[in-house]
């Protein structure tokens, strides 16, 4: 009599399992600096299918805004202020991105490659 | 620094000029309250651009793209009032109408101005880049008035033949786009998880030429649009027109029955 009450309360278990990994999944991280209107580094690999998170830090003294076509991500970052933006899961291949007020200079790209071929905090 | 303050004025300057056409078609002429509205809406922009550090700090540091897309979301909902009141002919209707045009305006100038005094703050004090920085201003002024002209006559037009349901609609498509575009902000901050590509159409228009900036400000036009933008898109359009048009039907027979 008690087999759908145990049944229930496995699945929601489960679930509940389920819930808690996917909100304790740690995201990498992965660090630009922003200085002279520069991004570096310019060119960021990360792992194809996976959510990251990009920490820019503006070192400059005045008010970027990282944006990115490809990404679809935009964001004021504040003169000598760190942002965060998450990025992914994408699939393999270039992704370019720029700082919108200096867009002729703050340049660089996300590359997405299938096997992780750094670790992520050595940026 | 020319050619950036151009594009500024594309992205952000630009959706600002064509709601405040389409409102300024949609409602009976009157000056005082877009003069008003506008005013309200710098000053607002200043109080945001002010407290921005602290907004910023909100939610885990997730503060700018919230009170963004709620702001998004809130002109959305006072365009879905815009509707609700052309099928009321009280004049104190009328009234509100202007309030709530008022307030779209107010929101849209502080979610898309913020931008440009950030943007002019930042550069303004460097003496060399002042000339640039003012010839892009003129520039970017000179192309977004063109347009907001062109908007503006195309949207007369259409109220003249089609009558005030022809440019709400024209105001509903704008904002559904501007809210679609609001959509990644949520993505970025991990708010909702990103949805697949729905297709990419970057080698007909892409997002980065004049035209993609043009219909992405006009009917919220992506290149490579997520399935979530496209649902919300189409919902966020087709809902309200089926809703408006059986009203508009209802009432329509009712006074058909009344005589």
């Amino acid at each position: 009599m008690n087999k759908p009450v145990n049944k229930t309360f496995g699945c929601a278990a489960l679930f509940f399992g389920l819930f808690c990994q996917s909100i304790l999944a740690a995201v990498p991280e992965y660090h630009i600096q922003l200085k002279d209107h520069l991004f570096f580094p310019s060119r960021i690999i990360i792992p194809a299918n996976q959510k990251v998170k990009l920490v820019i830090d503006n070192q400059d003294n005045t008010p970027e805004e990282f944006d990115s076509f490809s990404l679809n991500r935009e964001k004021v970052i504040f003169a000598h202020r760190k942002a965060k933006i998450f990025i992914g899961p994408l699939k393999p291949g270039e992704y370019g991105f720029f700082g919108e007020y200096n867009p002729n200079t703050a340049r660089g790209t996300v590359i997405v490659e299938h096997s992780k071929k750094e670790s992520p905090d050595a940026n | 620094m020319l050619i950036n303050t151009v594009i500024l004025f594309l992205r952000d300057a630009l959706p600002i000029f064509v709601l405040v056409v389409y409102l300024y078609a949609h409602l009976p002429a009157s000056k005082l309250w877009l003069f008003f509205c506008l005013v309200a809406g710098a000053l607002l922009s200043l109080a945001y651009i002010n407290q921005i550090h602290i907004i910023g700090q909100w939610f885990d540091g997730n503060g700018i793209e919230l009170s963004l897309w709620l702001s998004q979301l809130l002109i959305y909902l006072l365009t879905l009032v815009l509707g609700y009141g052309l099928t009321r002919v009280q004049t104190s209707y009328q009234y509100f109408m202007f309030w709530v045009a008022g307030l779209m305006i107010s929101l849209t100038l502080v979610s898309k101005g913020s931008n440009f005094i950030l943007y002019f703050d930042g550069y303004l004090n460097q003496s060399n880049v002042l000339q640039p920085l003012l010839l892009g201003t003129f520039l970017g002024l000179g192309i977004c008035l063109s347009l907001a002209v062109l908007l503006y006559l195309a949207a007369q037009w259409l109220k003249q033949q089609f009558g005030p349901w022809a440019t709400w609609s024209l105001i509903l498509v704008y904002v559904t786009g501007q809210l679609v575009n609001a959509l990644p902000l949520l993505v970025q901050v991990d708010l909702i998880d990103p949805s697949a590509i729905a297709w990419s159409s970057q080698h007909l228009v892409s997002d980065e030429f004049e035209f993609g900036h043009l219909f992405n400000v006009l009917f919220g036009y992506q290149a490579a649009p997520s399935n979530a933008q496209v649902t919300v898109y189409v919902l966020a359009l087709l809902i309200p027109l089926a809703i408006f048009y059986w009203l508009k039907q209802r009432s329509a027979s009712q006074s058909g029955n009344k005589q």
